[in-house]
């Protein structure tokens, strides 16, 4: 049997951390960071297969995070779907234009999650790459 | 200075300090202009009364000079009659020795009558060719008086038989015809041929004293221009004004010129010329004089005309002296020239004063007025430097003080501006940390409750169990949309603050991402969405903060999944109208009764007697989309059909105006 598609969790609340690996570790291998610094680091010691990143992080927020990882070679190739703020509503390109950057997420959900609807998107991510 | 502006047909001036000007020039020229009408009047009147007065005077000596002629004649004539030889010769009746001696005197006191009467008034001699005599001369009044021993000198009036009786020559001298004259009086005579005579009648005398004849004599006036020269000489001492003699003298038999020093336009003596019919009525009627002014010829003169009465007072003729009126006139504009000239400088005396005057008058105004301005336009550091101790002064005293008060109460305003400022910018953050503090354990909870009820963590063993994990999830949810809804109300009043407008898609940028998130409860709820006209909806672009209309059709959309039939549609579309795009978002279901359309956008509003639908109701969706719409320049509304659809309906203009009062950030 194949070895199941690992995904890097990256958020700096514990509890939300284990809710969502609650429901992703029905179909995959979770990774966790608490940090966005840490984050980077093990996302390029372990090349998951997709990332869940949270935007409101201490030590390197989720925008720089994204960027750090669209711009290593090493990574660039690992979707990643970004957990945005309440009420926030970024869409996709949104996102790109509120911070001037030339980085795309590959997806975005807002909090509160939906674990269900966060497993279906990660997969069809994991999919689609 | 002298700017004006026309102003709706009138003068205005443009500053406080050429009023003033205008104002004393105003004073100086009405005081000015009466005083030199006043003075110009007096000396005018002066100086024409000096004048008539110098011309009475001159008419007394020239009264003199006549009288002198006259005295003279008759001098002459008593000197006569008492010498020797004429009086041998007379007594003697020797006619040639008689003659002889008359006609030596006659030629040596140059007179042109010299004749001797006897005792009854017969004519014994005769001083000039043809020597007539034997005529009776007792009816002349001279002789008749100088026949009872009187001696007179008069002017008389000498017919012209009588003058051929003298001598022929005297005829010619004394015949004048009318030179037409305008303005005289209209006589039915054409000519003059009677003489006018200064003439003298003296008694000769006896040895006893008694009566023994009568000599007279005397100077025909007709052209005979001895007197008039000589009072010209005497009088006005031969003056001559712009080449002009000064003076002149007439002689008038009746209204006729018979001897005068007046020249007529060719130079000549203006012999034959009749008098003015008014002077006329006045002197020759009334018998009296006249002083007034009189165009003589060619020039004005300021004249005097006195009737000549012969020996029975009857008036048969006029004595004129006249001088140049133009020394007077001359006299008076050099007066008045002065006079303006004197006027002229005061007034730019006046006007160069007047310009000191007003600006050490307007200058504490202007300094007023550009302090005024400083502090108009929100600088209250300025003051005002005036040291006068008048009506400026305290007008800039009190000006300070305003301006310190106004400073103090500006920055008492402006520190509780900032406070409350930083009150709601706390509120804000306390708002924003609260509800987003709030999120993150409902978020667990929510996420853990979603795994519990689709059973991933293990079955549920009773249907209490489920019941409950059911209504924890959907009582989670509503608390959810409540903190979201505060949220957006924090996003809605930092917007107060700060709107961060952006040209945007509204298709891709607003409603696409609100679709994306709610499509799990479109599905679970097996509602469709239509978007109406999507490729032109993509093209739509608008000027508006992206976030905030965001949460508008978050709002909307999620209402309409909310109140919608479960399996119904959801249309979104828009309408391009003048200046203005609208957008809806409509959905099927109960629709909302016609009392309640406003009130759904009012604050914690709910629509009542629908107790379902209050849960998860916060009552802020609508009113947050109608302050984020309102303040983009837009209108809100809804529109139903009760048990059939509900249609909510925004504008957004298409060039924003800026609603924002208080974006001072």
């Amino acid at each position: 049997m194949e070895r199941r598609p690992r995904v890097l969790v990256i958020d700096d609340e514990p509890d939300v951390v284990e809710m969502m690996k609650m429901a992703l570790e029905r179909q995959f291998e979770v990774l966790v960071a608490y940090d966005g610094k840490s984050g980077v680091a093990k996302a390029r010691a372990e090349r998951p297969e997709a990332i869940v990143l949270d935007i409101m992080m201490p030590e390197k927020d989720g925008f720089t995070a994204c960027k750090e990882l669209k711009e290593d070679a090493a990574t660039a190739h690992i979707p990643i779907l970004i957990l945005t703020g309440v009420a926030e509503y970024f869409s996709r390109t949104q996102f790109a234009k509120s911070k001037g950057m030339e980085i795309e997420a590959e997806d975005f959900m807002a909090k509160p999650v939906d674990p269900n609807e966060l497993v279906r998107r990660i997969a069809a991510l994991i999919r689609k790459a | 200075m002298w700017e004006k502006l026309k102003l709706g047909g009138r003068f205005r001036f443009q500053t406080l300090r050429a009023k003033l000007v205008f104002s004393f020039l105003l004073v100086v020229l009405a005081g000015g202009s009466a005083s030199l009408v006043i003075g110009t009047h007096m000396v005018g009147t002066t100086i024409i009364t000096e004048a008539q007065k110098k011309v009475r005077h001159d008419m007394a000596s020239a009264w003199l000079v006549y009288q002198e002629k006259l005295n003279r004649i008759r001098d002459v004539l008593d000197l006569t009659s008492k010498r020797d030889l004429v009086l041998r010769a007379a007594m003697s009746r020797d006619g040639e020795a008689l003659r002889m001696a008359l006609e030596r005197v006659r030629l040596d006191y140059g007179l042109d009558v010299l004749t001797v009467t006897d005792r009854s008034g017969v004519v014994i001699a005769r001083a000039r060719p043809p020597y007539q005599k034997g005529d009776y001369q007792g009816n002349d009044e001279s002789v008749r008086r100088a026949l009872q021993k009187e001696s007179v000198a008069s002017t008389e009036i000498v017919p012209q038989e009588m003058l051929a009786l003298e001598g022929p020559e005297l005829v010619r001298q004394a015949y004048m015809e009318f030179v037409p004259t305008p303005k005289a009086k209209t006589r039915p005579q054409t000519r003059e041929t009677a003489g006018m005579m200064l003439k003298a009648a003296v008694p000769i005398l006896d040895l006893h004293g008694n009566v023994w004849g009568v000599i007279y004599g005397g100077t025909l006036l007709n052209r005979n221009y001895e007197i008039v020269d000589k009072i010209k000489d005497v009088v006005f001492r031969g003056e001559r004004y712009g080449g002009i003699e000064t003076g002149t003298a007439t002689i008038f038999q009746w209204d006729l010129r018979i001897s005068t020093n007046v020249r007529n336009r060719s130079g000549q003596r203006a012999i034959g010329t009749r008098i003015a019919s008014d002077v006329y009525d006045h002197v020759l009627e009334n018998g009296k004089s006249w002083i007034d002014r009189a165009f003589v010829v060619e020039n004005w003169y300021i004249a005097a005309y006195d009737p000549i009465r012969n020996l029975k007072g009857e008036i048969i003729g006029i004595l004129y002296v006249g001088t140049l009126e133009k020394p007077y006139t001359d006299l008076r504009h050099r007066v008045i020239y002065s006079f303006l000239g004197i006027a002229f400088i005061g007034l730019v005396l006046v006007l160069f004063l007047s310009y000191l005057i007003a600006r050490s008058i307007t200058r504490p105004v202007g300094e007023l007025v550009r302090a005024t301005e400083v502090i108009a336009s929100g600088d209250f550091s300025h003051e005002v430097r005036i040291s006068s101790v008048d009506e400026m002064g305290h007008l800039a005293m009190s000006f300070n003080g305003m301006v310190q008060t106004l400073r103090a109460t500006m920055d008492q305003l402006h520190q509780m501006n900032q406070r409350l400022r930083d009150l709601n910018r706390h509120y804000l953050e306390m708002l924003g940390f609260v509800t987003h503090e709030l999120m993150q354990p409902l978020g667990v909870l929510k996420g853990y409750l979603i795994m519990l009820q689709d059973q991933s963590l293990g079955d549920l063993s009773t249907a209490q169990q489920k019941q409950a994990v059911s209504t924890m999830l959907r009582n989670v949810n509503a608390l959810i949309n409540m903190v979201q809804k505060y949220l957006q109300l924090g996003r809605i009043e930092a917007g107060r603050l700060e709107v961060n407008k952006v040209r945007l898609g509204v298709f891709s940028e607003a409603l696409q991402p609100i679709l994306e998130d709610e499509k799990h409860t479109l599905e679970s709820r097996r509602m469709t969405v239509k978007i109406e006209n999507e490729e032109a909806f993509r093209r739509v672009e608008i000027e508006a903060d992206p976030v905030l209309l965001r949460i508008v059709f978050s709002n909307l959309i999620g209402n309409a999944i909310k109140y919608g039939r479960e399996g119904g549609t959801i249309w979104c579309g828009f309408r391009e109208e003048p200046g203005e795009f609208r957008f809806y978002v409509k959905n099927e279901g109960r629709g909302i009764p016609k009392e309640q359309l406003t009130k759904v956008f009012e604050k914690f509003s709910r629509l009542t007697g629908d107790l379902e639908r209050r849960r998860g109701g916060t009552g802020l969706g609508l009113f947050n989309a109608k302050e984020i719409v309102e303040r983009h320049g837009g209108r809100i509304w809804a529109e139903s059909q009760e048990g059939e659809w509900a249609n909510f309906i925004f504008t957004i203009p298409k060039t924003l105006k800026d609603e924002n009062p208080s974006q001072a950030g």
